[in-house]
């Protein structure tokens, strides 16, 4: 059952594009989300707020683009300044949602 | 709506989405290029020209309103579609007071970028041709003439439609007003642009030789004749035959001319045999031809065959702030001829130019400046540097018609010679003069004579002594008043 994905929107997309295009834009997604959750690691370990913010705001577009909805609503969170989770909890959460979002997508894309 | 294919610039810093949108735009056939920062986007936007450009509104260097703001001032003219994660109203209207024609909040599918592009790209090819038909109606400049009033954008119009065709034009208008320029107008926007434009003015080409002016004439044909030598006919082949003053030509050439436009083929003078010439004849005189017609010395036959399309260039007077425009323009021109420094008039001068009636028209106009930047140098051109006819009192709109030279010379008028009264009636004593604006005067002249017409143009301008195209002229003018 998909749970990581917002059906409308990436089911949506797999339907609008040849699968070869669909399976090349999960590839460019999972490259954004290894870039970019680095960044965010880094960003956290040096405390760069402005930096971290910024990560976290390309991950959230890159994430709505493709239906990763959840992964989405986590990477909004780590872009408020004024949200209360520290990164240390934040993260994780962030990488494991990261993970089911590829694993939902290719499972479409084979569909 | 419409089905659109077009230039579409994305900047867009996010890869995933910007690989989304390009696969998407793949699909409905656009071409597009991809720009990952504020700079690199303008830049492509200025060297590619696309017909829209979906701005994200966060990018690494600048805002995508940054963007926007910059491409304006560098003069884009593509559709800006702003692509935002934010939907809220006060989004898009900050996007619209921006300069944004649509936004499309993300994540967008296929549907909703074909409509929003379909819209953004219709609304701009609308908006492009609204700018050329304006541009089309207040043309200040066109080939050779200068001057964007209604009755000349008329002409223009007019010129532009007759052009592309094969139609005989016959150009009428006081001396003065462009006559040529029409015909030469006439010619550089037809098929024949590329082929010769040859003008031969009847009234300056003794009777004798006029028919060897235009059809040419062999060796030993006459006394003098010691060489072939072809004649605008042949010069104007493939090109435009523009025959001035047509209404001095003799009868019996206009006999032959005749013959040259039912069949095309003409002979020279002393040829054996007849010759064939693919030529375009425009035509033009200062008189009013059907009168020449009704007075017998203008063929009826050939009026027809020549007055196809007619073109009636209206006389300066009737032509509003032209006459300044025209005037700047001589000045602009003569001094960096004559190595003179004026940049424009004073009030008085301005003033004095547009008040007085120019009975000889541009060509008058155009002597006058060209006296005034020859005999003084100065910046400004006061109204005491210009020809004493202008400073006169004679300011009457004059009668429309052929003036001679020396009035063209010197701006003042001879009485027109009055009808001839076959029985006498002892003289009434006058009414006190109405005085009443010219343009008054003239309308409801017109409207009188189409009301006792009962709205037939041309009979009303018979009556009138005018051409039917007069009357469709003015009240187009008054409809667009």
């Amino acid at each position: 059952m998909v749970t990581a994905l917002d059906p409308e929107i990436a089911g949506q997309l797999a339907e609008d594009l040849p699968p070869a295009v669909f399976r090349r834009i999960i590839a460019t997604f999972e490259t954004d989300l290894s870039r970019l959750t680095a960044e965010l690691q880094a960003c956290a370990v040096t405390a760069n707020t402005d930096g971290y913010q910024r990560a976290a705001h390309s991950l959230a577009g890159a994430a709505a683009a493709v239906g990763a909805v959840r992964l989405a609503s986590e990477a909004r969170l780590a872009m408020d300044p004024l949200q209360p989770e520290a990164p240390a909890t934040l993260l994780p959460r962030l990488s494991a949602e990261s993970r089911l979002a590829i694993a939902e997508l290719h499972s479409l894309a084979q569909a | 709506m419409s089905d659109q294919r077009g230039r579409i610039l994305l900047v867009e810093d996010t890869p995933t989405q910007a690989e989304i949108t390009r696969a998407l735009l793949d699909e409905l056939g656009h071409a597009v290029r991809h720009a990952e920062t504020g700079a690199h986007g303008l830049a492509m936007a200025l060297e590619w020209l696309p017909d829209a450009i979906l701005v994200d509104l966060q990018l690494p260097d600048f805002s995508g309103f940054e963007l926007m703001r910059r491409l304006r001032a560098e003069g884009s003219e593509a559709a800006c579609i702003v692509i935002t994660a934010n939907g809220s109203v006060n989004a898009a209207v900050e996007a619209m007071r921006q300069g944004a024609m649509d936004f499309i909040v993300k994540p967008y599918g296929k549907a909703r970028l074909k409509v929003t592009l379909d819209n953004a790209l219709e609304k701009r090819a609308l908006k492009a041709e609204l700018s050329a038909v304006k541009q089309r109606l207040n043309r200040g400049r066109f080939f050779g003439f200068v001057g964007s009033a209604p009755v000349m954008q008329a002409v223009y119009r007019t010129i532009e439609a007759v052009a592309p065709s094969r139609a005989n034009v016959f150009v009428t208008g006081e001396s003065g007003t462009g006559k040529e320029l029409a015909a030469d107008a006439i010619h550089k926007s037809s098929p024949r642009a590329k082929g010769p434009f040859v003008a031969l003015n009847c009234a300056a080409i003794p009777r004798d030789l006029l028919e060897s002016e235009i059809f040419g004439h062999v060796k030993g044909a006459f006394t003098g004749a010691t060489d072939n030598r072809p004649g605008a006919a042949r010069q104007a082949q493939g090109g435009t035959l523009f025959l001035d003053e047509i209404g001095e030509m003799p009868v019996e050439m206009q006999v032959k001319l005749l013959r040259f436009l039912q069949t095309g083929s003409f002979q020279p003078v002393g040829a054996s045999r007849p010759e064939r010439a693919d030529v375009r004849i425009v035509s033009a005189t200062n008189r009013d031809p059907l009168v020449e017609v009704e007075a017998g010395r203008f063929r009826e036959d050939l009026y027809y065959r020549l007055y196809v399309v007619p073109i009636e260039l209206p006389p300066l007077r009737e032509r509003g702030e032209d006459v300044l425009m025209i005037a700047r323009h001589f000045l602009a021109q003569f001094s960096r001829e004559e190595g003179r420094h004026f940049r424009g008039f004073s009030r008085e001068a301005e003033a004095s130019i547009r008040g007085y009636s120019w009975p000889g028209n541009v060509r008058q106009l155009q002597n006058a400046m060209r006296n005034v930047v020859v005999l003084h140098e100065a910046e400004t051109v006061e109204a005491t540097m210009l020809p004493a006819m202008l400073l006169r009192a004679d300011r009457r709109p004059p009668v429309p018609g052929r003036l001679p030279d020396q009035e063209l010379a010197t701006g003042l008028r001879a009485p027109p010679p009055g009808p001839s009264v076959p029985d006498y009636r002892p003289p009434e004593p006058p009414p006190a003069p109405i005085i009443e604006a010219l343009a008054a005067v003239e309308k409801r002249a017109i409207l009188a004579a189409l009301e006792h017409t009962q709205q037939d143009v041309p009979r009303a301008a018979a009556l009138l002594e005018v051409n039917p195209s007069t009357i469709y002229r003015k009240l187009a003018a008054w409809r667009e008043g």
